[in-house]
């Protein structure tokens, strides 16, 4: 099946390259849209409904952390799943984001095939 | 922090970075005065928490311009020069992130925003600098650790 997907990332070129790897991976994307913060990605989300959030940490504007919190405090978007991808490996940065609602979480720099493991995992797809 | 540490987190993280991402393995470490005597980009970003500093990188504008066209899947149009911009922030940012991370996984640290630097300010005194070889360029990357407080 096809995952409607939204890729948060201040950067174009990394939400370009994210977009990408999906591809490469073999995750079906159907539908994708992207948004350069936490803020802006909040005004997409109420008319593009989608399966799956990927996030930076570091933005401008709203950054991850207070994207994550937000979704978790409107009933709407609570059980859209959250996987953070961020350069920040640090085990008080994974925890944080998880604690506050993230469901997955990649490091970049990450390979399509760790990408599309994580996106699984988290959408709960059994293993083929 | 030794300095040995720090150079081998660099090298560690370059490798992983470039190749992963990039798709642009390191074909070698280069000499620093090699690596800066090309035309180049650089940017910059300060780092706090568990440690506070500056992180830079410079790419020879031949190896960003490749660099951003494998990062982009562009095989056939070059990148417009503000993508390549863009290219070298997000470089920046992830080397940055690798590099802290390697050095001390359980600290917690804050990244600033990488901005474009002019290539010859991104070496900041008593950094440590290492430097590769990747083909159509060269990356040099420096680290500066603050004093502790
Ligand atoms: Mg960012």
């Amino acid at each position: 099946m096809a995952y409607s997907v939204m890729i948060v990332d201040d950067s174009q070129s990394m939400r370009k390259f994210v977009r990408r790897v999906m591809d490469l991976s073999g995750f079906e994307v159907g539908s994708c849209w992207d948004a350069a913060n936490g803020a802006d990605a909040l005004a997409l989300l109420r008319t593009h409904p989608v399966d799956i959030i990927l996030t930076d940490i570091n933005m401008p504007e709203m950054n991850g952390e207070e994207f994550v919190a937000e979704l978790e405090r409107q009933d709407v978007y609570r059980s859209i799943p959250v996987v953070v991808v961020s350069t920040d490996a640090t085990e008080n940065r994974i925890r944080r984001m998880i604690e506050i609602g993230a469901r997955g979480y990649v490091v970049k720099p990450f390979s399509p095939e760790a990408l599309r493991g994580e996106l699984e995992r988290v959408l709960g797809v059994a293993n083929a | 922090m030794p300095e040995t540490g720090m150079s081998e987190a660099i090298s560690a993280a370059a490798a992983d970075v470039l190749e992963t991402m990039f798709f642009s393995p390191v074909m070698a470490e280069a000499a620093l005065d090699e690596a800066m005597s090309a035309p180049a980009l650089a940017a910059r970003l300060r780092f706090s928490g568990g440690r506070e500093g500056t992180f830079a990188v410079r790419i020879s504008t031949s190896a960003a311009e490749s660099m951003a066209a494998n990062f982009l899947g562009e095989e056939t149009e070059q990148p417009a020069s503000g993508q390549v911009q863009d290219v070298v922030c997000e470089l920046t940012n992830m080397l940055c992130g690798s590099v802290l991370s390697r050095l001390d996984s359980k600290a917690h640290f804050d990244l600033g925003h990488p901005e474009l630097v002019d290539a010859l300010e991104a070496a900041t005194p008593d950094s440590v600098s290492r430097a590769f070889e990747l083909g159509d360029g060269a990356v040099a990357v420096f680290l500066h650790l603050d004093a502790k407080p």
